[in-house]
């Protein structure tokens, strides 16, 4: 049995860097094995085959072999049901590309975030309203890499908290209830339960996540979200 | 030798091989080109910079495509860079005048508006000269980002903006064409008669 050859591996591609003078290296979120770095050989030639394929946000299958941490692409093809984004749901792709680039570690697999990441582009595929459909996949991202914590918990009372009530988030321990919180109590249960969220309770997740997801960036920052943040408003 | 060698590696599609072979060339047979040569590179890095309008290389303040009365001042060809500006000048009948962004949006690596000169193609958009914009920027998804968002700044000035067409290359069969450029090719597909 050759162990380092892996076959028509569903796989999405996170980003990509040039390498030399015709090749790419991929960085690609696969179902069974994680984060892989797979370099794609002579792709950037006029006469590439497989650069029409090489795509971001597009399902495919490939087939990569190598013994080390760089893989060799032998063969790629486009799954079935490819989505295709445009517009906010475009750059909101971009994001969530960085977001798991950075939260998953190469080799790790995570089949749920992989079933997760196909979902939420299949949704923003349909609708340019991507704010509640970025805050769940957050959620769920967080949650399947172990750092979820219980949010309709007040962890000072050890109570479910209060739909009227104020609180802030500890992302050490987890929701506390305060006068000066910035979430209610309201927008908690409702993301805990992933009810459609109204604007006022969009905004309050915003923010939530943005503090939950900035604690375990230790210090690093999102690139893509300083871009969006100045392409919407320029648009 | 050796620094020169390594030197010469900068080129693209140059490795330590043909590098040392263009070295050992220059100094054992073309002393004068070599020499030549280094001047015109010093002057070039010296003097040629950006065109003031479209943003392409040009050793003066605006460049030879801009200047030329002949060219219609209504349309204007978005692409990424100065290489694109020769080959779509070269390729097609093209008669309007370019914009080179030198890059394209990139979220991933913090390439944003900013960074492609966007504050002067804006400026452009509001002298009201320009009527339509033609987005040829690569077929790529940062190249479809990048063009998705142009198109919206010029929609608010009022500025009609068409993407170039991607799909079977010409003299093109259908049997050797990767799935997704044909995929592209059935989604933009044009109506006859």
């Amino acid at each position: 049995m050759n162990d380092s050859l892996v076959q028509l591996q569903p796989a999405f591609i996170l980003r990509h860097r040039k390498y030399r003078e015709s090749s790419l290296i991929l960085d690609v979120l696969t179902r069974d094995f994680g984060i892989v770095s797979i370099l794609a050989r002579g792709v950037r030639k006029s006469k590439s085959k497989t650069a029409g394929v090489l795509l971001a946000f597009t399902a495919l299958k490939m087939s990569y072999i190598g013994k080390h941490e760089l893989k060799i692409l032998t063969h790629v093809e486009i799954d079935e049901n490819a989505v295709k984004l445009t517009g906010i749901s475009l750059y909101c792709g971009f994001y969530i590309n960085e977001l798991v680039g950075y939260f998953l570690h190469k080799n790790d697999p995570h089949p749920e975030v992989f079933a997760e990441y196909q979902q939420c582009l299949a949704l923003m595929a349909q609708t340019q309203d991507t704010e509640q459909i970025l805050r769940f996949f957050e959620l769920n991202l967080i949650e399947y890499i172990g750092y979820g914590f219980q949010l309709s918990l007040d962890v000072k009372t050890e109570s479910i908290v209060q739909s009227a009530g104020k609180y802030f988030c500890d992302c050490e321990s987890g929701m506390l209830s305060s006068a000066k919180g910035y979430v209610s109590g309201k927008t908690l249960l409702a993301l805990e339960a992933r009810k459609p969220l109204d604007k006022k309770e969009l905004y309050e997740a915003k923010r939530l996540m943005r503090c939950i997801i900035d604690f375990h960036l230790q210090g690093r920052h999102l690139k893509s979200r300083a871009v969006l943040a100045k392409i919407i408003k320029q648009m | 030798m050796g620094l020169l060698i390594r030197n010469l590696c900068c080129l693209p599609g140059v490795g330590p091989k043909s590098a040392q072979r263009m070295a050992f060339h220059l100094l054992q047979r073309d002393r004068d080109g070599a020499k030549q040569l280094a001047d015109v590179l010093l002057q070039a890095t010296d003097k040629i910079g950006y065109c003031q309008l479209c943003r392409t290389l040009t050793d003066e303040d605006v460049c030879d495509i801009c200047i030329q009365p002949a060219r219609d001042k209504s349309v204007l060809c978005v692409v990424e860079s100065p290489a694109d500006v020769w080959v779509v000048d070269q390729a097609t009948v093209f008669k309007g005048l370019y914009f080179v962004l030198h890059g394209r949006l990139s979220p991933l690596d913090g390439i944003g508006p900013d960074e492609i000169g966007l504050d002067l193609l804006r400026r452009r958009f509001s002298e009201g000269e320009i009527k339509e914009i033609i987005l040829a920027t690569n077929s790529t998804v940062e190249g479809e980002a990048t063009a998705y968002f142009i198109a919206e700044v010029a929609k608010k000035h009022n500025i009609q903006a068409s993407r170039i067409a991607h799909g079977v290359p010409m003299g093109g069969e259908l049997e050797f064409i990767d799935s997704g450029t044909l995929s592209h090719a059935f989604s933009g597909r044009r109506e006859m008669v």
